[in-house]
């Protein structure tokens, strides 16, 4: 076992840790050691091939398709150098007033949270797409809402020079979105943090962990050789892995014992990736992805509607049936309007992460009734926007057929019972994990404080979506940030404590 | 193929044929491409799901038995069929996922093939918005 000491150790690169990597790198050149231990691999540019298959093996876990423990849904999380801000679209929203609001965290507001918020709007460029620039994808999601009279908003998105190449979720082959990866870890590393890929770190001990590094194969190689270590951290530890793996951790550490509602609450924003066919062949795959998205129904039925593009093998298996009708449809390709769906999913201290006998972490999450109305109201309104864009039929994964004609569009409510919205056969999808280190007033309501410091251990943090005591409502990256901002401020206003 | 028996393997190959058509076009490359893509998302799961997943295959090629005396296998192409949307509609969940399991599999060994993008007409392009102003 080899030894490394830092004043301060982070775990995870993405937005809450690269987040926080960046606002603790002026210690630096006080003196200090700061080190970011990430799991994944630092890609080279090249190695972002846009092949679906090659990509989702590098740079998600389980290649994008952790199962719950029921197996009713899959998870996508990123494991990368800059995390999931590698592979999600960059849509950059702040969290509504209402949601702050709900959240009732001790010393957290609207003002602070969107205060920096902004910062990191200007920081990571985050803008709105010229029309020009916009897709008959996302063009037609505009004007079916607003044919049917729904509110509809443009996604403001965080990218620097992009071409366009729809395939965001692989990983930009162009170095345009402007991740975690692009902006706040090279400025932490010119700063003088380390940032040590291919390292899974395996327990948290007394300001200290122990960690793993292992070659994959692929990217640039770690700064360390490979072998066990044992990592001190003088001052503190921030803990930025994420809604699976910070509870997984912190549980296999031993801290659940006095932290009854680790790993607890979690929510999903359980999704759904929905089709319509047009006439003619319409951009999809060109241009930038994700330009719209509409919260009509938001306060009403709990559901986001958002533009979407996905590929080949992720559109095949978010189709209902197989055979000839599913090949007739997916060799419809070039034709298909995308939606995806975003339930709003309650936290439920019963759904959670726990660890199996190994030591390996389950998510323990059962889709409620409620969420499956949810998801059916989804797919009916979903339906509606399909054939007011012009779509000449549509794919519903609940139909009582493979196919919905335009004919038909007036039956939908008919066509689409409730009743075929069964767990296991319909595609159920979530790349918004939230929750699991809840920030509260206590331990026994919460896990960590406002400023994302563990009840009761006075040198461990969390910086990441585990932090979220409730669902964002909205895509949580910039959230994410925001709240990583708030944990760095934290340990610099008690570094002459924590670092003495 | 080092996750599965031979045995097994052969009842996936029928099955994805069933799930995908195309997988029947496939030539000695592309069958190559399939099993290796499959095999490659099996061998990073658990041992417990690789054997979950090969007992799944048991599961449907015996399944018949009870309803119409045969094996899978020995069904026309149409019952197959019946049953395999047997599965997917189960009132048994467990059956259901498994079946969603299967099927992702197939889906991923075929459409997975970037050699396969083409023949849905899907061709992104790294400097999509040139396209998209062409």
């Amino acid at each position: 076992m080899r030894e490394k000491s830092y004043d301060i150790v982070i775990i995870g690169s993405g937005a809450g840790g690269g987040a926080v990597a960046k606002e603790l790198a002026p210690l630096c050149g006080e003196g200090r050691k700061i080190a970011v231990l990430e799991w994944g691999a630092r890609l080279r540019d090249e190695e972002f091939t846009g092949r679906e298959i090659d990509m989702v093996s590098k740079v998600f876990f389980d290649s994008g398709g952790t199962f719950t423990k029921d197996r009713s849904m899959t998870l996508a999380y990123g494991r990368a150098y800059g995390g999931s801000t590698v592979i999600y679209t960059g849509t950059s929203l702040h969290m509504p007033e209402a949601v702050v609001e709900d959240w009732k965290v001790p010393g957290l507001d609207f003002a602070d949270l969107h205060r920096r918020s902004l910062k990191y709007c200007e920081e990571n460029n985050v803008h709105l797409l010229p029309e020009e620039d916009i897709n008959d994808n996302s063009r037609l999601f505009l004007e079916g809402c607003r044919a049917l009279g729904y509110h509809v908003e443009q996604f403001p998105i965080n990218v620097k020079g992009c071409r366009g190449s729809s395939l965001c979720n692989l990983g930009c082959p162009n170095q345009a979105k402007q991740g975690t990866d692009r902006v706040q870890l090279p400025a932490a590393e010119a700063r003088g943090v380390e940032i040590i890929t291919n390292c899974r770190v395996t327990s948290i001990g007394e300001r200290s962990c122990l960690a793993e590094v292992a070659d994959p194969g692929f990217g640039e190689p770690s700064r360390w050789e490979a072998g066990e270590y044992r990592i001190e951290a003088k001052a503190v530890v921030v803990c930025a892995g994420g809604v699976i793996n910070s509870p997984a951790l912190l549980l296999r550490s031993g801290f659940g014992d006095a932290l009854p509602m680790l790993g607890r609450s979690i929510t999903l924003h359980p999704a759904l990736i929905l089709v319509g066919e047009h006439e003619h062949a319409i951009s999809n795959f060109h241009g930038f992805p994700k330009s719209y998205y509409s919260d009509e129904f938001m306060k009403t039925e709990k559901f986001l509607l958002e533009v979407c593009m996905y590929f080949p093998f992720v559109t095949a298996k978010n189709l209902i049936g197989f055979g000839a009708e599913h090949s007739e449809l997916m060799r419809a390709f070039p034709k298909l309007q995308m939606i995806l769906v975003l339930a709003l999913d309650e936290a439920l201290p019963d759904n959670r992460v726990v660890l199996d006998r190994d030591g390996q972490a389950i998510v323990d999450y059962t889709l409620t009734p409620a969420v499956l109305d949810t998801l059916h109201a989804s797919m009916l309104a979903s339906a509606r926007v399909f054939f007011a864009a012009g779509a000449k039929r549509v794919h519903a994964p609940a139909g009582t057929s493979f196919f919905i004609d335009a004919a038909e569009a007036d039956r939908i409510d008919e066509l689409i019972p409730r009743a075929n919205v069964k767990p296991g056969k319909i595609s159920i999808t979530s790349a918004h994990l939230m929750g699991g280190c809840a920030m509260g007033r206590d331990a026994s309501n919460s896990v960590t404080d406002g400023w994302g410091r563990v009840h009761g251990v006075p040198w461990l943090f969390v910086a990441d979506s585990s932090l979220f005591p409730q669902c964002s409502e909205v895509n949580p990256y910039l959230t994410v940030m925001a709240l990583a901002d708030r944990v760095a401020e934290g340990i610099r206003t008690n570094a002459g404590e924590l670092l003495s | 193929m080092q996750s599965l028996p031979d045995d097994k393997k052969q009842m996936l190959w029928l099955l994805a044929q069933r799930i995908v058509p195309e997988t029947g076009d496939l030539d000695e490359d592309g069958r190559r491409r399939f099993f290796d893509i499959v095999d490659g998302a099996l061998l990073d799961r658990p041992e417990k799901v690789r054997g979950q997943f090969a007992t799944f295959l048991g599961v449907i090629r015996s399944a018949p038995l009870i309803r119409y005396g045969k094996s899978f296998e020995k069904l026309p192409v149409d019952r197959q069929d019946a049953v395999l949307r047997w599965f997917e509609d189960c009132p048994v969940g467990l059956l259901r996922k498994g079946f969603w399991g299967l099927k992702a599999m197939v889906f991923m060994g075929y459409y997975g093939q970037p050699e396969t993008n083409e023949r849905v007409g899907y061709a992104p392009q790294f400097d999509g918005k040139a396209r998209l102003h062409a």
